[in-house]
């Protein structure tokens, strides 16, 4: 792994994935150089892992999400890149999954890697309760006991979700190990709550994930995937209440909120700033 | 041997699949099921070991956390269980998908007739529920008989052992392609095979037809290489190139327009020369940022320096009345492939939608194929689908109900894309085939998908005939084709680039080619999905996902290594030429030998005749109906009307942030929950500027004039953008005419000629109105013939013509996204204007439509009264003196303020005797009254007085002010009209959908 002043992050796409374009740009927001690799290309070795330290799956519907949303994108690169990308991560490398990329990373077993196992299928993102896709934004509470080094310094964040299958769900001593193991990262939360998750209640909680489980990391910290999409929050007016926030500064007076930033970014940056710490 | 694979949920988790199932059985249909599991089948019709179908079922098709399976019949309980596969030739996706899977984990290659089906079926509890009952469910929820074919078991007639048996829906044709010559010897004898082949030529054009190929020279020519009559092969490239599909015959057609109010008369000799040509070259002459129209797949508009968008509109109704999910579907992905197929590429940033149906909870005595809730559900779930997995938000849409649409729907669907101003440093805009150029075709394969489409449904079914009239779109197979055209056109590879859609080669590679005038094809080298199509079949096929690239021959293994590593199939298919010949090959053999110049010489014009009858003539009047006294309960119940009530579970359904773009979203406001005027991206992210979008679709104001319908619809989708901050100097637009047939006959359309004036004057104010507002028509499209026949309660049918319906879309960019505004209202204290007069103008609105009356004073566009309004509020609110901007539209003043109070969870208290215009009229007439040109805006008292200045020249009246107690109270002068808690107004316009996920 390069390890000089710039940043690489491989951001990976083809085969139905979509959200590359505002992915690198995130990316390239939080300081890192992003590059755009074809999953062919990562496979037949064209780009090499070793060029980059942060690698994203991105979100997206690959193979259509036929077979379980990242089923085939995660058997595929598994079977023909899987010691590479282990490699990678125990290198010191830093693994996103976002969405379908985190349905990837669970599917491969990246997710939630216990035991430094990083092939194992223990949990499982399937169809929402709702029995619908759901485009909305939701509060998260993060947690910050966590070893995830993408959300070190925050204890809240709002994001869009925008998908169909994102119910996390796992035996329940699997959840109950990922709990005391603070590898559950961020979780639903309510609107109002200063925190408090969201009780499984919709739609502060949209898919019925069990302990309102909306993002996970490995034992390290290094490995992260969430179902909301930090990439789509890379300005301030992505944010739903921005054309609102500016007129009702102006006529509430009691503790001023900071302004709305583009907060997705902080995960991005997050992971820059591992690197040059 | 075959394999059959089941997979379910493991018992102990919530089938989401299947609660929907049992909910609506439930409420659709009033069937008390108990409980539904759907099983997931996977037919492999593969030969393998027992080790590799072990290894696919454990690694691909099953998740060890939530999933089991077997290949032998789930052992799941049911009262009745309903299977659920695809007849032969429908596109099965995850069918595709899991063979790519399985040939990268076995490593194997799928030998030639092996293949993989998916299917499902539903195991369904509940004792009460009856055979019929099973069968409803089978037939009206889970199954199209068009695309799906079903099996219904009673637990007592099942057989654990064999399940659902095997089927294996693979299309076996058993026969050898054969070109067939027809006979020119008279008009009667070609009138007779057009009518048997389904050709539909028309009749004028049949002796035209005769003339070419009996001409001598032209014979001559022919015989020299081996043909003499036409062969059914060029007879169906004439036919598709002559339809009014690719031709567009009726808006090129002369009209003979009558006034017979006036005794006006005036011949048109061509409506889209003269209402959409015409004032958009002069536009186009003015505005400079207008790059490209009236040629390409979508027009093209500058969005800065380094950047173009590209828009376009489509409709898909036909296919969606049949299938709906399919239908719809295939629209939004086949719209999805004119951008790309525009200039040299463009990236696809956004779609939309406008859908068009019966009402949603009818209940009376006509039985359309499908009923309108199944429709609008399959219709919502295409688009969804279509939308969603190509990766590009959808962040505007609208729907409306109305019972002329029972006879047809409408699915209207917009694209946008955006591309660089220059590619490999050659304008992105301008491209063109040149000899000695390959033709390539990429993407899907061909099948007999969408041959003939709508005459094809009345064939008998058997069991290997494919039923390829009715598509079902791929998004995934499209998604790597423009990730991968995308990449060809950076690397300047692509000399043209053109979509196939209807029409198929036929008419792609018939346009391409008259840049370089003339090709040659070799349509043996075209890859097919099973084999026994006639040459004819390959020509115009519609078979989706598919695009036509020209290219250098240098570049063809670039080109072809790209295509490779993006796993898109691409085909050279033959060479541009310029012998002036469209020259077609089968192994070697011509079948088909044409003048590339013949389509576009020597056919006559089609025509019609047009007859006005203004409203009077026609026995409209204005009701007699006196004052209402129960304001709250009637504004409270306009507010639940199908037309006007929320529609969020639509709108949550679409992906509209994908691609983090989004500026306004299609739902805003303190809840997030009221529908935004326009939707705004920021397309270019590294780009504080932003591209706003709207449109509108108000075919209720035909019942009185068509012409007034359109000038209102344009006046709309132009104060939607405004609204939001969108640049009045900047707009362009696109027109989607849907209409029903306009050629009269005594006993089959006996109101031919009043629809032709309906289209004509329609015509004439989209010339007018887009002359005033500035607006060239960047694109636009016609869908005629929206009629239906249904059958009624004695099995006599009844012909339903849909309203002259025209759907606008409008594209404007905003400099600066900070400038950008909501329709919430945001602070109490701030001051609430009315903007724009209020006139006497009910006819056919939402308020005299509750009451069953349509009325005669249709409202009207007074474009140079309204335009100076809307360029001074762009004004003020570039200068942020606007705190909310709404328009006013269906529904009227009433309804729009309740909007807005809707949007900001807090109250208006408003004197609306005020407003401009309320000397002349009673209050529910300027409560409801849905006069254009309006909006509501409320203003920060601080800014009262700027604003006002900025507005000076125009009709403005501030009418009261924004409260903190959510309430909207509406007075006139000193009498209390409304006064109603703003969250049981929010109740009631949610309540009739609200329930729908």
């Amino acid at each position: 792994m390069k390890n000089n002043s710039e940043i690489n992050a491989l951001v990976l796409t083809g085969y139905g994935l979509n959200c590359d374009v505002e992915t690198a740009h995130a990316c390239e927001l939080a300081g890192a150089r992003a590059a755009c690799v074809h999953i062919n290309d990562v496979i037949s070795g064209a780009v090499s892992l070793e060029d980059f330290q942060i690698m994203v799956f991105i979100g997206g519907f690959s193979w259509g999400d036929d077979h379980g949303a990242g089923v085939i994108q995660a058997v595929r690169m598994k079977k023909n890149a899987g010691d590479r990308i282990i490699g990678f991560i125990n290198q010191g490398g830093l693994v996103l999954g976002i969405c379908n990329g985190f349905q990837t990373l669970v599917n491969f077993g990246l997710l939630p890697g216990m035991d430094n196992d990083y092939t194992a299928r223990t949990v499982a993102l399937t169809y929402n309760d709702c029995g619908n896709f759901r485009d909305d934004w939701v509060h998260l509470s993060i947690n910050t006991q966590s070893p995830c080094v993408f959300t070190r310094g925050m204890e809240n964040l709002e994001l869009p979700v925008r998908h169909g299958e994102g119910k996390f769900i796992a035996d329940q001593k699997v959840i109950d190990r990922l709990i005391d193991q603070n590898q559950v990262v961020c979780r639903y939360a309510r609107a109002d709550g200063d925190g408090a998750f969201a009780g499984g209640a919709f739609p502060g909680n949209p898919n019925g994930s069990m302990a309102d489980i909306a993002g996970i990391c490995d034992p390290t910290g290094r490995v992260f995937g969430l179902m909301p999409h930090p990439e789509a929050y890379n300005h301030p007016a992505n944010h739903p209440d921005w054309s609102r926030d500016k007129q009702v500064r102006r006529c509430t007076s009691a503790d001023e909120k900071p302004p709305l930033s583009a907060a997705g970014v902080r995960i991005f940056e997050n992971a820059v700033a591992y690197f040059r710490a | 041997m075959p394999h059959r694979l089941e997979i379910a949920l493991k018992n102990e988790l919530f089938d989401a699949e299947g609660a929907a199932v049992a909910g609506k059985a439930a409420a659709y249909f009033g069937i008390r099921v108990q409980d539904v599991r759907a099983v997931h089948i996977i037919t492999l019709d593969v030969d393998l070991s027992p080790e590799q179908l072990e290894t696919v079922r454990k690694e691909i098709f099953t998740n060890p956390v939530t999933q089991v399976s077997a290949f032998a019949p789930l052992d799941l309980g049911f009262d009745w269980c309903i299977w659920v596969g695809y007849r032969p030739g429908v596109k099965d996706n995850p069918g595709h998908t899991a063979i790519e899977a399985m040939e990268d984990v076995l490593g194997i290659r799928l030998g030639e007739g092996e293949g993989v089906f998916t299917s499902k079926r539903f195991c369904i509890k509940g004792p009460e529920i009856s055979q019929d009952d099973a069968q409803c469910i089978a037939e009206q929820l889970l199954a199209n008989e068009i695309i799906q074919q079903v099996k219904i078991f009673s637990k007592h007639d099942w057989d654990s052992e064999n399940g659902v048996g095997i089927i294996i829906p693979k299309v076996r044709l058993d026969h050898k392609p054969t070109v067939t010559p027809v006979s020119v010897d008279s008009d009667a004898v070609l009138q007779q095979i057009s009518d048997e082949r389904n050709l539909a030529l028309n009749v004028n054009d049949i002796p035209v037809i005769r003339q070419y190929f009996l001409d001598p020279e032209v014979r001559r020519q022919r015989q020299a290489i081996g043909l003499n009559d036409p062969t059914d092969v060029e007879l169906e490239y004439i036919s598709q190139g002559r339809s009014d599909h690719c031709n567009h015959n009726t808006f090129q057609g002369r009209f003979y327009y009558r006034d017979l109010s006036t005794g006006e008369t005036e011949t048109i000799d061509n409506l889209f020369k003269a209402c959409i040509q015409e004032p958009t070259r002069q536009l186009q002459a003015q505005k400079d940022w207008v790059i490209s129209v009236l040629w390409d797949n979508a027009g093209v508009g500058r969005f800065d320096r380094d950047h173009y968008y590209v828009i376009t509109g489509e409709t898909h109704n036909s296919p969606s009345n049949m299938e709906a999910y399919g239908g719809a579907i295939t629209g939004i992905v086949g719209v999805y492939r004119d951008p790309l197929g525009t200039g040299k590429g463009a990236r696809l940033i956004m779609g939309s939608y406008g859908f068009c149906t019966g009402d949603r909870d009818y209940d009376g005595e006509l039985k359309p194929r499908l009923h309108p809730r199944r429709l609008l559900d399959g219709i919502i779930e295409g688009v969804r689908d279509g939308g969603n997995k190509s990766g590009i938000p959808t962040s505007f849409g609208q729907v409306t109900f109305d019972h002329g649409y029972m006879g047809k729907c409408l699915v209207f669907v917009t694209a946008l894309g955006m591309m660089p101003a220059t590619v490999a440093g050659t304008p992105s805009e301008e491209k063109t085939t040149t000899a000695g150029e390959l033709i390539v075709m990429c993407g899907g394969r061909v099948g007999k998908d969408g041959i003939h489409g709508v005459t094809a449904s009345s064939e008998i079914f058997t069991e290997n005939t494919p039923a390829g009239h009715v598509q079902i779109g791929d998004p995934y197979t499209q998604k790597k084709m423009h990730d991968f055209l995308l990449q060809a056109r950076d690397e300047g590879l692509i000399r043209f680039v053109t979509d196939n859609g209807g029409g198929g080669l036929s008419s792609s590679v018939g346009e391409t080619a008259r840049f370089s005038g003339g090709c040659e094809v070799w349509l043996d080298r075209v890859p097919l999905k099973y084999e026994g199509l006639d040459q004819w079949e390959i020509w115009v096929s519609e078979s989706q996902e598919r695009m036509t690239v020209s290219l250098r021959p240098e570049d063809e293994d670039r080109f072809m290594a790209l295509s490779e590593k993006h796993a898109v199939e691409s085909t050279v298919i033959g060479k541009y030429t310029d012998s002036g010949k469209l020259h077609i090959t089968y192994e070697g053999a011509t079948c088909a030998y044409v003048d590339m110049d013949f389509l576009t010489r020597g056919f006559p014009q089609w025509e019609f005749d047009a007859e006005w009858r203004s409203p009077e003539m026609r026995g409209l009047y204005e009701p007699v109906m006196g004052e209402p006294r129960d304001y709250n309960r009637l504004l409270t119940d306009l507010l639940a009307r199908p037309n006007i009530c929320s529609r969020e579970w639509i709108i949550r359904q679409y992906d509209h942030e994908v691609q983090g773009t989004s500026v306004i979203k299609p739902l805003v406001g303190a809840d997030r929950d009221v529908n935004s005027d326009a939707s705004v991206i920021r397309p270019v992210l590294t780009s504080e500027q932003g591209l706003a979008f709207s449109q509108a679709l108000l075919p209720f104001y035909s019942a009185i004039d068509a012409f007034h319908m359109t000038a209102c619809t344009i006046d709309e989708a132009v104060r939607r953008l405004v609204a939001v901050g969108g640049d009045p100097e900047h707009i362009g637009g696109v027109d989607n005419f849907c209409w029903p047939n306009i050629q009269y006959d005594p006993v089959r359309n006996p109101d031919g000629r009043f629809k032709a004036a309906q289209l004509v004057r329609s015509c004439r104010a989209l010339a007018d109105t887009c002359r005033a507002y500035g607006i060239p028509l960047l694109s636009g499209k016609d869908s005629m013939y929206v009629d239906g026949h249904l059958a009624g309660a004695y099995g006599e049918t009844h012909k339903l013509s849909a309203p002259e319906t025209m759907q606008f879309s409008a594209v404007s960019v905003v400099k600066d996204i900070a400038s950008c505004v909501t329709l919430d209202i945001k602070c109490s204290g701030d001051l609430v204007y009315v903007l724009g007069v209020t006139k006497d103008e009910l006819g056919a609105s939402e308020y005299y439509d509750r009451f069953g009356y349509t009325g005669c004073n249709v409202p009207v566009v007074d474009a140079s009264r309204f335009w100076p309004l809307y360029k001074d509020l762009h004004a003020a609110m570039e200068k942020g003196l606007a705190a909310s901007v709404h328009g006013i539209y269906r529904g009227g003043l009433g309804v729009h303020l309740a909007m807005c109070a809707m949007a900001g969870n807090l109250g208006i208290r408003a004197d609306i005797g005020k407003a401009p215009g309320a000397e002349d009229l009673r209050a529910d007439h300027l409560l409801f009254s849905e006069s254009p040109g309006r909006f509501v805006v409320t203003v920060a008292p601080e800014n009262a007085k700027d604003f006002e200045s900025v507005m000076k020249n125009n009709h403005l009246a501030c009418i009261g002010e924004v409260t903190e107690a959510p309430r909207l109270d509406l007075s006139y002068g000193a009498d209390s009209l409304v006064s109603v808690p703003v969250a049981d107004l929010k109740g009631a316009w949610k309540a009739p959908f609200g329930q729908l996920v």
